[in-house]
């Protein structure tokens, strides 16, 4: 969430000199640029979106790009409050988080709000409907978290709105918000799973198909029925949305609540606006602007280059940062601004580099071919130019949400899963999980646990992550990825790492 | 004696040439933590009949050390790279039997960095050669794992590549899919093993999905499967009599 970051603001201005300029009428002051009031895009605001949009966080700052200047947000569908909950796209997505919705700024806004705010919606800002609204308590999911409900129906349907003959049987081992029980639960043909709002920005690298088949499915890309194009199916966590019409038309009778018939042309609105978005941190507090010196970090080089590149045979993941792996010679810098530098593109180099063994993680150890375990790096996955997404699209798991892999998560639903058919090839006939994730979409057991990659720009702007937000810092992903795979990082390539991944 | 039995076993075989150094063997895989980079480390396996140690690790998928996996392959006289007899060509099927896990450190033995495969398919924005007629009638065969329909990366997605590459370039008039699975029960170490005929619908009707969705009329497309399957002289299947029988053929008919 922006902060107000008095002193960081001030290193930023002396060594980028850039300003923030947020979408208001009226210059706003410094302070006030870094306020939860300033910074939060309330629906039906009627503000202009600039160019350009920069806001700062605990990292520096974090910079939007709008493709084709400035536009009005007055009745955009994507800025207005629709349906009942008068909530906008915006409200979950927001600028000032990477297009996403940090747990920090859902905080803020119940302090400043009371809760009164739409965000907090019963249906889905809350931990559950039927709890009591005006508590904080009922919303700790996502104050505490970040987690939005998603509510599916189960047995679900799959992307293309096929009905899904599961071949597991879903049982609730604890239901903690009460929404997974009676009239909530998979009784009443519904399962409720929460997870973190994805950033709706640098969307052409999600969407790009770098290669016509997915070998995690052993098959080419599906097809939409509704577009009739090749997939990748990278948007939602579970890929239950083919494309951005689909995945805006789920949010608006899900997260919106809009019955009825929606409004074709509003989609497209959303959907035209969202491609128009690159967004990555600009500045570092303390190695400066990200695109100096030789580096091309920050939005401008994300929102030029081509999507769909694979790493390994073109433009090496994280090279942005090469030219800051010689030391500087600058007589203008401080030692710590030039050993931030070269700590970023050490981190680079570590992330490429350092190899590690791979070993039970369905999407990558089965069935793809690659065996159990295998050794590689983190861009082995992380394998798209400029924007770290996988080019060979499709779901991975890495434990984040099954036990034993998945940290304690105590206020978290916990489901058994229980194989008919085979067995899963790496947990067996039954499986402990908060989400089962992409299985419920494909209704596979081999699916269980499997999560769409996660986008890895603007992360310093939208604490925490996972898809169900149980690392609370970028050092807590690295940690949990230094158990789950026994690394052995050393405490300086931990660093290096976090330093890059909030420069992205 | 020995030569009628050679010829009676290649001619039952068709074109495939089943040769003597052929192996074919279940075993639980070994890994050997080789660190030669990215996609390294050594997989080994022990033929019980013989107690040859292979190494397995040259075909496209790679085993699971938790699964039994069934090995066919060739012995070479390669470098021993990782403390086994070399096999290559190789086929590694992952089976659903456990195994104990089991990691040998490297020993100094060095391993073999990866080398991309020659079989790898181009990125999607990379244009293919169009066929240039005159077009004829043509097989393209897809190879599968033991009891499975999955398309291996770096292998089946390859051959698939270039039968789709073919069929949007001759728009035929008829595409033959046919799936084969190998039903007939066959001794491998010490047990019967056989696949499953329904194997041998599903592999057929996952490449004719696979089909469509590249742009292959759905009209023109006829799909059957058929059991006991024969060897077949499938390029994919590099000379591997046995793995050439879980196969799917589609003849493109111009």
């Amino acid at each position: 969430m922006p902060r107000n970051l008095l002193p960081s603001l001030l290193a930023v201005l002396t060594l980028g000199g850039v300003c923030a300029l947020a979408a208001a009428q009226q210059p706003p002051t410094k302070t006030a640029m870094n306020s939860p009031s300033f910074a939060w895009w309330a629906p039906d605001d009627g503000k202009v979106i600039t160019r350009q949009i920069d806001y700062f966080n605990d990292a520096g700052m974090l910079r939007t790009l709008l493709s084709g200047g400035p536009m009005e947000t007055k009745d955009h569908p994507f800025f207005t409050a629709q349906g009942p909950t008068g909530r906008a796209c915006v409200t979950c997505h927001q600028p000032s988080d990477a297009m996403s919705l940090a747990a920090g700024t859902a905080q803020a806004r119940w302090d400043e709000t009371k809760g009164a705010d739409p965000l907090f919606a019963a249906f889905d800002g809350s931990n559950c409907p039927t709890l009591p609204q005006a508590d904080r308590a009922s919303h700790s999911l996502l104050l505490d978290h970040g987690l939005i409900r998603i509510e599916r129906a189960w047995p679900s349907t799959d992307a293309a709105g096929r009905s899904v003959k599961p071949d597991f049987r879903l049982e609730v081992v604890r239901d903690p918000t009460g929404c997974n029980s009676g009239k909530w639960g998979p009784a009443a043909r519904k399962i409720s799973v929460y997870r973190r709002p994805r950033p709706v920005t640098n969307l052409k690298y999600l969407l790009a198909a770098g290669f016509a088949y997915d070998p995690k499915k052993g098959m080419p890309l599906e097809i939409d029925p509704e577009t009739k194009t090749a997939s990748n199916n990278n948007l939602l966590a579970d890929a239950r949305a083919y494309s951005l019409e689909a995945q805006a038309r789920d949010a608006m009778r899900s997260h919106l609540q809009i019955a009825g018939p929606l409004d074709g042309q509003k989609v497209k609105q959303i959907v035209a606006f969202e491609l128009r978005l690159s967004t990555a941190q600009q500045i570092d507090a303390r190695a400066g602007s990200l695109d100096k010196d030789g580096a091309e970090g920050g939005p401008l080089k994300l929102e030029a280059s081509q999507p769909g590149q694979l790493g390994s045979i073109g433009k090496a993941v994280w090279s942005e940062f090469e030219a800051w792996e010689k030391p500087s010679d600058s007589d203008t810098m401080s030692a710590s601004q030039k050993a931030l530098r070269e700590s970023i593109a050490r981190g680079a180099k570590v992330f490429r580099e350092k190899t590690f063994l791979i070993s039970d993680s369905a999407g990558i150890n089965s069935p793809i071919g690659f065996g159990n375990p295998v050794r590689n790096s983190c861009v082995f996955c992380h394998n798209m130019s400029q924007m770290g997404n996988d080019v060979a699209p499709g779901q991975v798991d890495l434990g984040t949400t099954n036990l034993p892999f998945a940290d304690p998560a105590p206020h978290l639903p916990l489901f058994k899963v229980t194989c008919l058919g085979e067995p899963h090839p790496h947990y067996g006939k039954t499986i402990l999980t908060h989400d089962p994730g992409f299985a419920l979409t494909t209704g596979r057991c081999a699916d269980v646990g499997k999560i769409t990659l996660q986008s890895m720009r603007g992360l310093a702007a939208r604490a925490p992550y996972f898809s169900n937000g149980s690392a609370k810092t970028i050092r807590d992903v690295i940690d949990f990825y230094d158990r789950r795979y026994n690394i052995g990082y050393t405490e300086q390539e931990k660093k290096d790492l976090e330093n890059l991944m909030k420069a992205l | 004696m020995r030569w009628l039995a050679s010829f009676a076993l290649i001619a039952m075989a068709g074109e495939a040439t089943a040769q003597s150094a052929d192996v074919r063997f279940i075993a639980c895989p070994i890994f050997r933590d080789v660190d030669a980079g990215r996609k390294s480390g050594c997989w080994l396996a022990d033929d019980g009949a013989s107690g040859v140690r292979y190494d397995v690790g040259s075909g496209p998928v790679k085993p699971d050390w938790n699964h039994e996996v069934l090995v066919e392959g060739r012995a070479t006289d390669k470098p021993n790279a990782c403390g086994g007899v070399v096999l290559d060509p190789v086929r590694v099927s992952v089976l659903p039997g456990e195994c104990t896990r089991h990691a040998l450190p490297a020993e100094g033995f060095k391993g073999r960095p990866f080398v991309l495969p020659e079989r790898n398919v181009k990125p999607a924005n990379v244009a293919r050669s169009a066929p240039q007629p005159p077009f004829k009638e043509t097989s393209f065969y897809i190879l599968f794992d033991w009891n499975r329909d999955f398309l291996a990366y770096q292998l089946d997605d390859y051959l698939f590549d270039q039968a789709i590459t073919y069929i949007n370039g001759v728009k035929p008039k008829k595409i033959v899919v046919t799936g084969y699975a190998a039903t007939t029960p066959a001794k491998v170490s010490g047990r019967s093993i056989a696949e499953t005929a329904d194997i041998a619908k599903a592999r057929a009707e996952k490449v004719t999905e696979a089909l469509k969705r590249m742009g292959a009329d759905p009209k023109t497309i006829t799909t059957n499967w058929k059991t006991a399957a024969a060897p077949a002289d499938a390029p994919g299947a590099d000379g591997l009599a046995e793995a050439s029988r879980r196969r799917v053929e589609i003849r493109v008919i111009p």
